[in-house]
């Protein structure tokens, strides 16, 4: 069993506010990463938006909704859609979150904590299964910014992400600034986190701003990506090698330039710990 | 010990149960198996997933009823979105479909009572956020028709696009959507009763509503019956003086053009 997708370089996420520079001509970035969700639409200029973000650089699509952990029924209408929206742009490939957003056929459209026992363990392992038999293809799992733990986890959340990774044979979305975020709020090593991450499972990394909330870290995505973080990507790039990485900015989102200049501080940081850049910008 | 089926309905009903806030309702069985650490409790902990669950449903909601927020007030709204919820938790994956019941839900709330028109400024804001997502098409222009010989114009169908949709008010909706744009400065005098159709269309990516008047609503109406131009020239002919008519039927059609809401004309 293996895992493999192409390196992309370091790019940006496709927001709203951005759609204007893919008409102007002046969205560069090594590639673009968008929320499933908002495209599963039937029409006007979201979709025209991502059909232009296409022509201009690679795309990989990125679910909120999935709900990977979810003891519901897998959503066969939602695994449909995202199969048409796969047809339609060809993405390099596909992630959502190693967590559960719904029960009982209700939606929180959150990131939910799972337990980390063998019970969620056998669970998630066949739902990316079926997941990955019904698309056809290997997916990305992604560990998330988390509030809480469950007092019957047999295991950490690195070992479970693994597990589930070799099991499922699926790939690993590594968000350095989450881990940063959990190893605050739980008061484990992010650097052990990393270190026990299976190097050749990371297809993707995503880095993004955080708040302090006094007494927690809060995943909130509406700033820069701050120096701690900046220092974790630097281990996590000497532990994976080149990655594809993707600045994450969802509120307060900043003007096209100040995002890109946080990719390319991340395409610094690989320059420096890599010694070579393969990236190509438009 | 709880299966994760009860861990996830004891969660969810945790975070999702407390409309008025406070972490009153949250399961014992699922307190004794969250951690506590430091500064937090399992119950703060519980409260951060709570809050958010709130705060971004509302959150969204708000951007999609921009205008209703605004006549409501922020505290008003915010409780009208967490009783709307507690009746109508979200079943879609999409965040999209979150409101497909707001506008009736808002009809029947008590503290809306004094604001009756209400639900429908909600209809209107509803039908935009469909139209802007509606499916595309190439619409008919003006040069398409240039092709047909007079003996086909009374046969020639049309269809509306589907980024279309007209709608119904006993109040003049369009007029409270141009006031309400803050709780402060909307201008009261436009709720008045006053029977008032609506059309609400995209063109290019730009969502546009406008008021009809009873011609347009009725020739309109006949379109989307199916009926060929001579029957819409028809339903004209029954409400204004023959001589204004056919006069009246061009310029509506050349208006239908000019904003893109025909499409697949068939003879």
């Amino acid at each position: 069993m293996a895992f493999s997708v192409p390196y992309l370089g370091h790019g940006v996420g496709l927001r709203t506010k951005h759609f204007p520079h893919l008409w102007e001509g002046t969205a560069r970035a090594d590639w673009f990463e968008a929320i499933s969700e908002n495209f599963m639409i039937r029409g006007g200029r979201p979709l025209a938006a991502l059909e232009k973000a296409r022509e201009t650089a690679p795309l990989v699509l990125h679910g909120v909704s999935l709900s990977l952990g979810s003891t519901d029924p897998l959503n066969i209408p939602y695994l449909e859609d995202l199969q048409a929206l796969i047809r339609r742009c060809e993405p390099a490939w596909v992630s959502d979150h190693l967590c559960w957003g719904s029960v009982g056929g209700h939606y929180a459209h959150d990131l939910l904590p799972l337990p980390y026992t063998e019970e969620a363990l056998v669970h998630v392992v066949e739902r990316v299964q079926a997941i990955q038999d019904r698309l056809g293809r290997q997916i990305l799992i992604e560990n998330v910014s988390s509030y809480l733990t469950f007092s019957p986890s047999t295991m950490s959340e690195w070992e479970f992400l693994t597990e589930i990774a070799e099991r499922a044979d699926c790939g690993i979305l590594l968000d350095v600034n989450n881990i940063y975020v959990s190893a605050a709020n739980h008061g484990f090593a992010a650097e052990q986190y990393i270190a026990g991450v299976p190097a050749d499972r990371v297809g993707q990394i995503h880095l993004a701003g955080h708040a302090d909330m006094g007494t927690y870290l809060f995943d909130t995505h509406d700033g820069p990506v701050i120096t701690s973080v900046w220092e974790l990507y630097r281990l996590a790039v000497r532990h994976c090698g080149r990655v594809s990485t993707l600045i994450e900015w969802d509120d307060k989102i900043p003007e096209f330039d100040l995002l890109c200049a946080e990719a390319e501080r991340a395409r610094e940081i690989e320059m420096t710990e890599l010694g070579q850049s393969y990236a190509k910008s438009a | 010990m709880l299966s994760l089926r009860e861990l996830q309905l004891n969660f969810f009903h945790s975070i999702a149960s407390i409309p008025g806030g406070g972490n009153a309702n949250f399961s014992p069985g699922l307190v004794q198996v969250v951690e506590g650490r430091d500064k937090l409790g399992p119950e703060e902990r519980l409260n951060i997933y709570a809050q958010m669950y709130y705060a971004r449903l509302i959150e969204v909601l708000r951007e999609d009823f921009s205008r209703v927020a605004a006549v409501l007030g922020c505290e008003r709204f915010d409780r009208l979105v967490r009783a709307y919820l507690a009746h109508h938790p979200s079943t879609h994956p999409s965040l999209r479909y979150l409101g497909r019941h707001f506008a009736a839900f808002l009809a029947a709330w008590p503290e809306a009572a004094s604001l009756p028109f209400l639900s429908d400024l909600a209809r209107l804001e509803w039908a935009r956020l469909e139209v802007f997502d509606a499916p595309d098409v190439e619409p008919l222009r003006v040069e398409h028709l240039h092709g047909f010989s007079p003996d086909e114009w009374p046969s020639l169908k049309f269809q509306l696009i589907p980024a279309f949709h007209a709608l119904q008010s006993a109040w003049p909706v369009h007029e409270i959507w141009a006031a309400a744009t803050d709780e402060t400065s909307a201008d009261r005098s436009c709720e008045r009763r006053e029977k008032t159709a609506v059309r609400i269309w995209r063109e290019g990516f730009a969502v546009y509503h406008s008021k009809m008047d009873a011609t347009e609503q009725a020739a309109l109406t006949a379109v989307q019956a199916g009926e060929p131009f001579a029957g819409i020239c028809a339903t004209l002919a029954s409400l204004v003086p023959t001589e204004e008519a056919a006069p009246m039927m061009g310029s509506l059609l050349l208006r239908w053009l000019e904003d893109g809401i025909l499409v697949n004309h068939k003879a």
